[in-house]
C-alpha cells in the first residue's frame, strides 16, 4: 500500500471552445492520505477544471490519475461511477442538492447507492452528519425550500456520507458565514487528523487556506507553487 | 418493504409531476381499454355468427354431388390409359339420393368425434295457395333429431315445432313464405314437386331467421311426407347432416367422412368462406386502429420522459457526480415508464371491462339478436397487458438511454 491518496501525473487538458487553449498544462501532483490540502489562485486559472479531473468526473484529458495507487485513467465511465461512488465526497462550487428530495434523503442517496448499510442505519447516519452542520431541524424539509448557505452545508453532509477516503471541495465554504465556515473548518481538519481522510479544497478564502495543512497556488493552469 | 433507491427516486419524479404522470398513464389506459373492447366486440360478433350459422348449418354436410366423367372403367378393361377416350368430359348427373342411408348413419354414428347425425330430404316445391305461387325448398326431416343439432325452436315466432311430431303431415314455413301467401298457423299449403307429386300439408308453425332468403323459401316437414312427395320410398336420403364435438376440426373430419362415404362432405368453413373472409377483413380494421392507439399512448410516454429528463438534466448529472452508473441512470427512467404503463394498464383493464360489460346490456333486439354480443375472453386481457408493457418500454427507453448518455462535468461546469 501507499501512502499517496492522490497522483495526478502530467495532466493536461485543452478546452476547444471558442478556440483551442490548455486549460490545465502538464500538472504533477502528489496529495498523501490524511492530509488537508488547499487549493488557491486567480479566478480562471483553471481550479474547478483540475478538480473535475482529480474527482474522475473528468475523463478527457491527456495524463496519468492515480487513486489511492490504482490506476484510474482509462476505466470504464461505470467502474468510475462506482469509485466516486464509495472513495470520493465531492462538494460543488454551487451546492447541488437534488429539489424534489428532503434534506435528510439527499443525505441517503449515496449510501443507498452504495448500500453498505440498511435503509434504518443511513438515516441514523445522515441525521448525525446534519447535526454536524446545525441543519438537522431542516431534515424533512425539500431541499429548494433552504437558504444557500444551508443548501452547501446539506451538501457537504451528503459527501461524507460514505466516509470517502477522498473528499473534494470546490469553494465549499463560499456560500457561509465565518462562523460556519468554522465549524466546517474544523470538521474537515478532524476528518483528516482523526479519521485519516484526505482533502482537497479549492478556496478563495486565504485564512481557510493558511490553517490547512499545505497550500498549492495555480496560476494559468500550471501549479506554481507545491506549498513543500 | 425495501425499494432500491433506483425505484425510490422513479416514484419521487413520477411523483413530483402528477399532472404530467396522470395524462401519460391515461394514455396507456385508454389504449389497452380500448383494446380490450375492440377484441371483445369482434371475438363476441365473430361467435354470435359463428353460432347463427350453426342454427342452419351443419358442421359437416354429406350429400351426393355430380361426378365428371371419367374413362378409368374403360382404361381397366383396355389395360391402357395412353388412350385418350374422352376429349371433353362432362359432368355426369348422379343420383340426389344416397346409396344406403342408413349404413352410412350408422357408420358416421361410430366415430368418436362426433355427437349427432340426421339425414335430410331436401326437395325443390312449389308453395300454393289460393292463384299464388311461389318456389322454395322444402326439408323432410327427423324434427326430434333436428332440434337436438339446431336451435330451430330459437327462431319461432308462432306456433310450434313439436306439433311436427302430431301432425304428420304438419309443415313449419318461413315467415317470408307465411307473409307473401297470407298464411297462419293452422291453414292449409299445398306443396308442388318438380318431379309431379304434390302434397296437401297444415301449417304448424312459422319461424324467422336473421337471413330473409332463408324466410321467403324454406320450409321443414317430417321426412316421410316428403319421401311421399317425391315419390320415394323410406330408405331416400339427400343429405346427412354431422355434428362433431369440436367444430374447429370439421374440416379434418370432413375430409375423413368423406373417404369413408365416398360421397361430398363439405365442412363449414367451405361453406362459409365469405363469412370468414369478413372475419379476417375486420380483424384487421380493429387491429389497426388499437395499434395506432397503442402508438399515441407510446408517444406520450416517450414525450413526459423526455420533457423530464429536459428539466432535471442538472439532477443527472449530480446523481452521476455522486456515484450512480448510466444503467443505474436508464433503470431509473425506464422504471419511470414503466411505473406509468402499470398504472394506464391495471385502470385499463378496468375500464375496458367495464365498457364490454356496458355495451353488453345494450338492448337492440334485432331478430333474434337482443343484446349485442361481447365476450369476455381472458386471453384478450392478458395480450392488453402485454401490449401496454410492450408499448411503455419501448417508448421508455430512448428517452431512458439519452439520460444515461448525460455528461456530468459538463452540465455542472454550466
Ligand atoms: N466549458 C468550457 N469551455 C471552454 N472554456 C472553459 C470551460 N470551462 C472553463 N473554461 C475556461 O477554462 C479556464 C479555467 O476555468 P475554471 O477551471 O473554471 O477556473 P477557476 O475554477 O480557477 O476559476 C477558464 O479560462 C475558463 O474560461
Ligand atoms: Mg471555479
Amino acid at each position: 500500500m501507499t501512502d499517496i491518496a492522490l497522483k495526478a501525473k502530467g495532466i493536461t487538458k485543452y478546452f476547444y471552445d471558442p478556440v483551442k487553449f490548455p486549460a490545465l498544462k502538464n500538472i504533477d501532483l502528489e496529495v498523501n492520505k490524511g492530509e488537508f490540502v488547499s487549493i488557491v489562485g486567480k479566478s480562471g486559472c483553471g481550479k474547478s477544471t483540475l478538480l473535475y479531473v482529480l474527482s474522475t468526473m473528468d475523463t478527457d484529458y491527456e495524463g496519468e490519475l492515480l487513486i489511492n495507487g490504482t490506476m484510474v485513467t482509462g476505466k470504464s465511465l461505470n467502474d468510475l461511477a462506482a469509485i466516486r461512488n464509495g472513495s470520493i465526497g465531492f462538494v460543488f462550487q454551487f451546492h447541488y442538492l437534488l429539489p424534489d428530495f428532503s434534506c435528510l434523503k439527499n443525505v441517503m442517496i449515496p449510501a443507498l447507492r452504495l448500500g453498505k448499510l440498511s435503509p434504518k442505519e443511513i438515516e441514523a447516519k445522515a441525521y448525525e452528519k446534519l447535526k454536524m452542520f446545525g441543519v438537522e431541524e431542516q431534515a424533512l424539509k425539500k431541499a429548494n425550500k433552504l437558504s444557500g448557505g444551508q443548501q452547501q452545508r446539506v451538501a457537504i453532509a451528503r459527501a461524507l456520507i460514505n466516509d470517502p477516503a477522498i473528499i473534494m471541495g470546490d469553494e465549499p465554504t463560499g456560500n457561509l458565514d465565518s462562523k460556519n465556515t468554522g465549524v466546517v473548518f474544523d470538521l474537515f481538519q478532524q476528518l483528516s487528523k482523526e479519521f485519516g481522510q484526505t482533502l482537497v479544497t479549492v478556496t478563495h478564502d486565504e485564512d481557510f487556506a493558511k490553517r490547512s495543512d499545505r497550500i498549492i497556488v495555480m496560476a494559468d493552469g500550471e501549479v506554481q507553487s507545491h506549498g513543500r | 418493504m425495501k425499494l432500491s433507491v433506483n425505484t425510490e427516486i422513479a416514484l419521487t419524479y413520477l411523483s413530483a409531476r402528477k399532472k404530467q404522470t396522470a395524462v401519460a398513464a391515461m394514455g396507456v389506459m385508454f389504449g389497452i381499454s380500448m383494446f380490450i373492447f375492440m377484441q371483445s366486440l369482434m371475438k363476441g360478433t365473430n361467435d354470435y355468427f359463428e353460432q347463427q350459422s350453426f342454427n342452419t348449418m351443419p358442421h359437416i354436410h354429406i350429400y351426393s354431388e355430380n361426378k365428371l366423367a371419367n374413362t378409368h372403367l374403360m382404361d381397366n378393361y383396355l389395360k391402357d390409359s395412353s388412350l385418350k377416350l374422352l376429349v371433353n368430359p362432362k359432368m355426369v348427373p348422379q343420383p340426389t339420393g344416397l346409396i344406403n342411408p342408413v349404413g352410412i348413419i350408422e357408420v358416421i354414428k361410430h366415430d368418436s368425434e362426433v355427437v349427432a347425425v340426421t339425414p335430410q330430404v331436401t326437395a325443390n316445391v312449389f308453395y300454393n295457395s289460393g292463384n299464388i305461387q311461389l318456389n322454395g325448398v322444402v326439408v323432410g326431416v327427423n324434427i326430434i333429431e333436428e332440434n337436438k343439432m339446431f336451435d330451430l325452436k330459437n327462431d319461432m315466432v308462432m306456433g310450434s315445432l313439436d306439433d311436427l311430431e302430431k301432425i304428420s303431415n304438419g309443415i313449419v314455413i318461413g315467415k317470408g313464405i307465411a307473409d307473401k301467401l297470407s298464411l297462419h298457423v293452422g291453414d292449409i299449403i299445398t306443396l308442388a314437386a318438380a318431379t309431379g307429386g304434390t302434397q296437401t300439408m297444415r301449417i304448424v308453425g312459422i319461424f324467422s331467421t336473421t337471413i330473409m332468403q332463408t324466410d321467403n323459401s324454406k320450409s321443414y316437414a317430417n321426412i316421410a311426407q316428403v319421401q311421399t312427395l317425391l315419390g320415394k320410398n323410406r330408405s331416400y336420403v339427400t343429405d346427412i347432416m354431422v355434428n362433431i364435438k369440436d367444430y374447429n376440426r370439421a374440416p379434418a373430419v370432413a375430409k375423413k367422412l368423406a373417404t369413408i362415404t365416398g360421397y361430398k362432405a363439405e365442412d363449414w368453413v367451405q361453406a362459409n368462406e365469405s363469412l370468414k373472409a369478413a372475419f379476417k377483413i375486420r380483424a384487421v380494421i380493429l387491429n389497426s386502429v388499437i395499434g395506432v392507439i397503442l402508438l399515441v399512448a407510446g408517444f406520450g410516454i416517450y414525450n413526459i420522459l423526455n420533457m423530464t429528463i429536459y428539466e432535471k438534466i442538472k439532477e443527472i448529472a449530480i446523481l452521476k457526480a455522486i456515484g450512480f452508473s448510466g444503467p443505474s441512470v436508464t433503470s431509473i427512467f425506464l422504471q419511470q415508464a414503466i411505473y406509468i404503463g402499470i398504472m394506464g394498464g391495471i385502470v385499463g383493464i378496468g375500464v375496458g371491462f367495464g365498457l364490454t360489460y356496458m355495451v353488453s346490456r345494450i338492448y337492440i333486439g334485432a331478430g333474434s339478436l337482443k343484446y349485442l354480443p361481447m365476450s369476455f375472453y381472458v386471453p384478450h386481457y392478458i395480450e392488453a397487458v402485454l401490449f401496454g408493457i410492450l408499448t411503455t418500454i419501448a417508448a421508455g427507453y430512448f428517452p431512458a438511454r439519452k439520460a444515461s448518455k448525460v455528461d456530468p462535468v459538463s452540465i455542472i461546469r454550466g
